[in-house]
């Protein structure tokens, strides 16, 4: 029995959830992104790392978060909600195996991701001095895989969490280090001593190192070890997801 | 065939103070296809529990269920897909339209988009609710939002309709809307299970019932068997005055009275010769539904 359809409705669904708070889940996160960027303009001006400009170094790490927190916060907040109205009932009864309704999930944080990344750049690239695109297709591969990989860690953290107390404490403890030891800001290795090591093994980094190198041609580290990286990572998630999904859909 | 059948259903929860509760006991139940079935039973008796193993969002602990020869547990999603629930809470995504609602929820049966958008105005035509089509499900009243979650249930046409309380706080006008759908679809050869608070109605409804108490089947089987098993044994007489001493094994239900039969022709001269002419009537009696659920649920 096929249930693409099935699958793809509650993709729709999620989608078209989004796009009625297109203001919030959307927009809104471009002002931020165009805050930072008017703040490092003036503080870094023409300053250079490796070869590239430090703006679009800047830059590329601040729309990978961009990617990272909408794609994350799409399902995780989606499910939390669904859970205290209780229309997670519905997921519980339609026939769609975990698996589907993970990857429809998966498949809308990514949407979003990838919604809020075009805003964006036309938005702001106006202001970035980047002449051209080292890798378009890299690019657009690391965008892919870090909308999806977020995706499915947000489905986890959805389907596992009870509350919003818990989103905000993963947030806060978790991702938003996460997020400062990854690169966004200032390469990884002029952090000192342990906190380079840190950083070299945080799993966001490499969505950074590899989106970077795509649009700028600037790397940390190996890109192919970044993608390698990546793609590992989704699948462990990809199977912990129908694990998770299973289990809280049977309480 | 059977719509549905489970043997030795059991499920076990873990309460908070860590201690084992066991809400559905050992339930072995079959539904043939095409009727209408009544599951009864006082607040916490395990009906729900029991309908949300049915439908896959409870796992059982233990025991086995078959909905139109799929068993849930490997043919998950063959069973999903033949059955509709009307879960007994009333849960709608509040910022969607009416129309949005059934569009997303059919769509996850594998309707297709032309045919939601021929069914979709239909069954709102039939519930009533085509002018509320394009507002939000947010500002609907509870009746409103009940003949939503009905639509639902429905929109895809399932072999097995389950309603769990679907009348429970409904006004009369709408009970009896409700019921004449669920007769309608029933003639149309979908198989029923239901739950609910209103005796009355699963004795008009119904042909065969479960009762159910404290997780386990006390009764199961035809509603006029189960009757005539019941009445064999009772006399009902009505008295024109009512201020007067009794007979010791005699009941009083409502305005009337209840005399258990040990010989059916020596109870009846002994009524008559206790009460004589203030006897109004008399007549060995067909017990209610509910006369038989509050003998059966009582322990
Ligand atoms: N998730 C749960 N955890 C613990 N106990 C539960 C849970 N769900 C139901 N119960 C208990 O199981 C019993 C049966 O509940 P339920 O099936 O809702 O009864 P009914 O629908 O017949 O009123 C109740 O005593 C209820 O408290
Ligand atoms: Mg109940």
């Amino acid at each position: 029995m096929s249930v693409a359809l099935h699958v793809f409705s509650l993709y729709s669904r999620e989608v078209m959830r989004f796009r009625k708070l297109w203001l919030d889940t959307v927009f809104s996160p471009i002002i931020s992104i165009i805050l930072y960027l008017a703040v490092f303009g003036i503080v870094v001006g023409t300053r250079t790392i490796g070869d590239i400009n430090f703006l679009s170094f800047i830059y590329t790490g601040l729309l990978c978060m961009l990617m990272v927190n909408s794609s994350f916060a799409n399902p995780s907040f989606a499910l939390i909600i669904s859970k205290n109205v209780g229309t997670i009932a519905d997921l519980q009864v339609v026939p769609i195996p975990p698996w589907g309704i993970g990857v429809a999930y998966a498949a809308a944080a990514l949407t979003r991701a990838i919604a809020t990344l075009v805003f964006t750049v036309l938005l702001t690239i106006w202001f970035i001095p980047l002449d051209s695109v080292h890798h378009i297709t890299v690019a657009i591969l690391a965008a892919i895989l870090t909308g999806l990989e977020f995706g499915l860690l947000g489905v986890i953290f959805g389907m596992w969490a009870k509350n919003f107390e818990a989103l905000t404490f993963i947030t806060t403890f978790i991702m938003q280090p996460m997020i400062f030891l990854a690169g966004v800001f200032f390469p990884i290795s002029t952090l000192p001593g342990i906190w380079s090591t840190l950083g070299l093994l945080n799993p966001l980094h490499h969505n950074v190192n590899l989106f970077r190198y795509g649009i700028t041609g600037y790397a940390d580290v190996s890109p192919l070890t970044s993608c390698i990286a990546i793609v590992s990572i989704s699948l462990i998630l990809f199977i912990w997801m129908q694990i998770q999904t299973k289990r809280s859909l049977k309480n | 065939m059977d719509a549905l059948r489970t043997h030795q259903l059991s499920k076990q929860f873990i309460q908070k103070n860590g201690e084992p509760f066991i809400a559905v006991n050992n339930v072995t139940m079959s539904i043939e296809e095409g009727k209408i079935h009544g599951l009864l039973g006082p607040n916490g008796a395990g009906k729900s529990t029991l309908i949300n193993m049915i439908t896959g969002s409870c796992m059982p602990s233990s025991g086995e269920i078959v909905v139109f020869d799929n068993n849930v547990t490997d043919k998950t999603i063959q069973s999903k897909q033949v059955i509709g629930i009307v879960p007994q809470e009333i849960v709608i995504e509040m910022a969607f339209t009416v129309y949005e609602v059934l569009y997303y929820f059919s769509g996850m049966y594998g309707i297709s988009y032309a045919e939601r958008n021929k069914r979709i105005p239909k069954i709102l035509e039939v519930l009533d609710l085509s002018e509320k089509a394009h507002e939000r499900a947010r500002g609907l009243s509870g009746g409103m939002k009940r003949r939503l979650m009905i639509a639902k249930a429905i929109i895809h046409k399932p072999k097995l309709l389950i309603l769990d309380e679907p009348t429970a706080g409904v006004d009369v006008t709408l009970r009896q809307r409700i019921w004449e759908l669920v007769r309608e679809l029933n003639k149309q050869g979908t198989t029923v299970l239901f739950t609910t608070h209103y005796l009355e109605e699963a004795e008009q409804l119904c042909e065969r019932i479960t009762v159910l108490n404290h997780g386990k089947i006390v009764k199961n089987g035809d509603l006029k068997d189960i009757q005539q098993e019941f009445s064999k044994n009772l006399i009902r007489f009505e008295l024109f005055d009512r201020n007067t001493t009794h007979l010791e094994e005699v009941q009083q239900v409502g305005m009337a009275y209840n005399y258990p039969i040990k010989n059916l022709r020596d109870d009846l001269d002994r009524i008559a010769a206790f009460y004589k002419d203030n006897l109004k009537s008399i007549r060995s009696e067909a017990a209610s539904l509910e006369e038989i659920f509050l003998n059966l649920t009582s322990k």
